[in-house]
């Protein structure tokens, strides 16, 4: 039998515990829970979980923190718990270091589906050089695009930001992370260049821009790219 | 270097008051003396009511009454200098030096009255705001109510008689409970994309972004929320950008599908199409259903006009409503909803340029 994965929480409300707690049982998972931020950084080190749920609103130390020092030493997949929609918060949160974020109210599918895209992430060491997602296919060595077979043309500046989506597929990659991937770090922050290359790459993606099958858009965060099929 | 601060616009008053009453006394002294060189008889009087018309300028557009007793001197010296002396010369100095004290105060007591006005009027109209605030704050509570006295009822009902009941009445309980709670959670977004209204001058920080990403993961949660819809949509081919708070523009968008979905209790597609015009763009979420009812036709942005009984937890149309209607008069845009004879539509319009914050 396989040894379980271990799921480290780091939440204070004793409802959301018990609920997060129960549903991930159900599902096979071994779940330990920390209530505040310094036990969770302890639990953190000498687990070693596989996958860490963050609160957000600690009573002793603020969760950006909690997050910033587990990143210091740390790359196991963080999936923030955020009680406020606000997107600045889940901005600063992607920016430090979080994988993922959830918005309280959330469901137990959507918690489910969460920790399973970080799960495949870290288990990838060698990741596969191509990308493959419903129709698309981008073979990140010879650089080249297909779409249901046909060969997709993209400027040079297109590939590189459909490439560092497909990437990192699944996850949120923030519009500051996006810019200063690609267009250096003194790039100028608006994110109209970046909003226009990407209006075009749907052009030639997507069978209708306003229903993306592969690129979606966290409005006011950044972008996501579907699950790559290949892994 | 605070003190200076606090001094500098005072000092800039004396020094805007002083250049007034110099500018005025130099008119006058002008005045005068062309009318004494000019006319063949010139008479003592009209000269006086020259200076006098000055002093009274001076004194209504400054605020200290010292530069009108200063300017009042001045006028009867060179009255003095115009016209030699005559015994009538200390009665007349001691009558205008009252007049230009009273001219003064009362002046000053009217700019003070002005004031004192703009104030009040402002009080008013915060008033009205908080007033149109509290109004919502009570439709929502009163809408939350709804649905938690369900939630309520029946996780006391599941607790108290789980013995008597069968999986399948359980079953069904516990699935109200999910849909009501799922509703709460709408309810409480759009409270949460008010907050985002700022206070006063109800203005929102805009910023360029792109409508059909806007639009597409709108739709993207109306079909999470509703399975199965199916939903036409018709945006022009070329790239539109537009100054908007685009969570606060999805949520309008979700919000215009969602009572379409909800109330037009027809499973006729429903459409959702943009169109580019020069000034503004048009959005427009038309169903095929029942229409809205004739009667909340004209007070749909209100808040009074729900489309079902309150008891309906279903009746968050009027609420979601008005808080749409806020969002786009906060872009500085248009909501209209009519019935285009096969059903309902809802028609926003966003400006393509970015306006000065006004209402």
């Amino acid at each position: 039998m396989n040894p379980k994965i271990k799921i480290l929480l780091i939440e204070d409300d004793r409802d959301i515990v018990s609920f997060i707690t129960t549903s991930l049982t159900v599902h096979d998972y071994h779940i330990c829970n920390a209530v505040t931020g310094r036990e969770g950084l302890c639990l953190a080190a000498s687990l070693c979980p596989d996958v860490i749920l963050l609160d957000l609103g600690l009573p002793d130390i603020d969760g950006y923190q909690v997050l910033e020092r587990l990143r210091v030493w740390s790359s196991v997949p963080i999936i923030v718990i955020s009680a406020h929609s606000e997107e600045d918060e889940k901005v600063t949160a992607l920016d430090l270091g979080a994988d993922d974020y959830i918005i309280k109210p959330f469901g137990t599918a959507e918690l489910m589906a969460r920790i399973r895209t970080s799960l495949r992430h870290s288990f990838v060491s060698v990741p596969d050089r191509t990308y493959r997602a419903l129709g698309l296919e981008i073979d990140l060595e010879k650089r080249t695009v297909k779409l249901n077979g046909q060969i997709i043309h993209l400027t040079q500046t297109e590939y590189q930001l459909l490439a560092l989506l497909a990437q990192n597929s699944g996850k949120v990659l923030t519009y500051r992370t996006i810019i200063h991937t690609i267009w250096g770090p003194y790039a100028d922050n608006s994110n109209q260049i970046l909003r226009v290359n990407m209006a075009n790459i749907r052009r030639k993606i997507e069978a209708d821009s306003a229903q993306p099958q592969y690129v979606f858009t966290e409005v006011g965060i950044g972008y996501r790219m579907r699950e790559n099929e290949n892994i | 270097m605070h003190n200076t601060f606090e001094n500098f616009p005072k000092l800039k008053r004396h020094l805007y008051s002083f250049l007034l009453s110099v500018c005025c006394m130099a008119a006058a002294a002008g005045i005068s003396l062309l009318y004494r060189r000019c006319m063949p008889k010139p008479v003592c009087a009209n000269i006086v009511m020259i200076f006098l018309f000055f002093v009274i300028v001076v004194s209504g557009l400054v605020n200290s009454c010292l530069y009108g007793i200063a300017c009042s001197v001045f006028s009867l010296l060179w009255l003095r200098f115009l016209f030699p002396p005559r015994s009538g010369y200390p009665v007349m100095f001691f009558g205008i030096i009252p007049i230009s004290v009273f001219v003064n105060t009362l002046t000053s007591h009217l700019t003070a009255q002005a004031g004192m006005i703009a104030e009040h009027r402002r009080q008013l109209e915060e008033a009205e705001k908080e007033k149109m605030r509290a109004n919502l704050l009570r439709a929502v509570s009163h809408d939350l109510r709804t649905p938690l006295t369900a939630i309520i009822g029946s996780s006391t009902a599941y607790l108290e008689n789980q013995s008597q009941l069968s999986e399948q009445e359980k079953t069904a309980i516990v699935k109200n409970i999910c849909k009501d709670s799922h509703w709460m959670v709408n309810m409480v977004e759009n409270l949460l994309t008010v907050t985002r209204i700022q206070g006063e001058d109800l203005t929102v920080s805009t910023d360029i972004e792109s409508v059909e990403e806007v639009i597409g993961e709108a739709l993207q949660k109306t079909k999470i929320r509703h399975p199965g819809c199916i939903i036409h949509t018709k945006i022009p081919d070329q790239f539109i950008m537009l100054p908007m708070d685009a969570v606060l523009i999805e949520q309008v968008t979700l919000n215009l599908l969602d009572n379409a979905l909800r109330h037009s209790e027809s499973l006729a597609p429903i459409e959702l199409i943009v169109e580019d015009a020069p000034k503004y763009v048009f959005f427009t979420v038309r169903d095929y259903g029942r229409g809205i009812p004739e009667d909340i036709l004209d007070r749909l942005f209100d808040g009074s006009g729900r489309a079902a009984p309150s008891s309906d937890a279903q009746g968050n149309r009027g609420i979601g409503l008005v808080i749409c209607e806020t969002i786009i008069r906060a872009h500085h845009g248009t909501l209209t909803g009519h019935n285009h004879g096969k059903g309902a539509e809802f028609t926003f319009t966003l400006p393509k340029e970015k306006k000065e914050s006004f209402l």
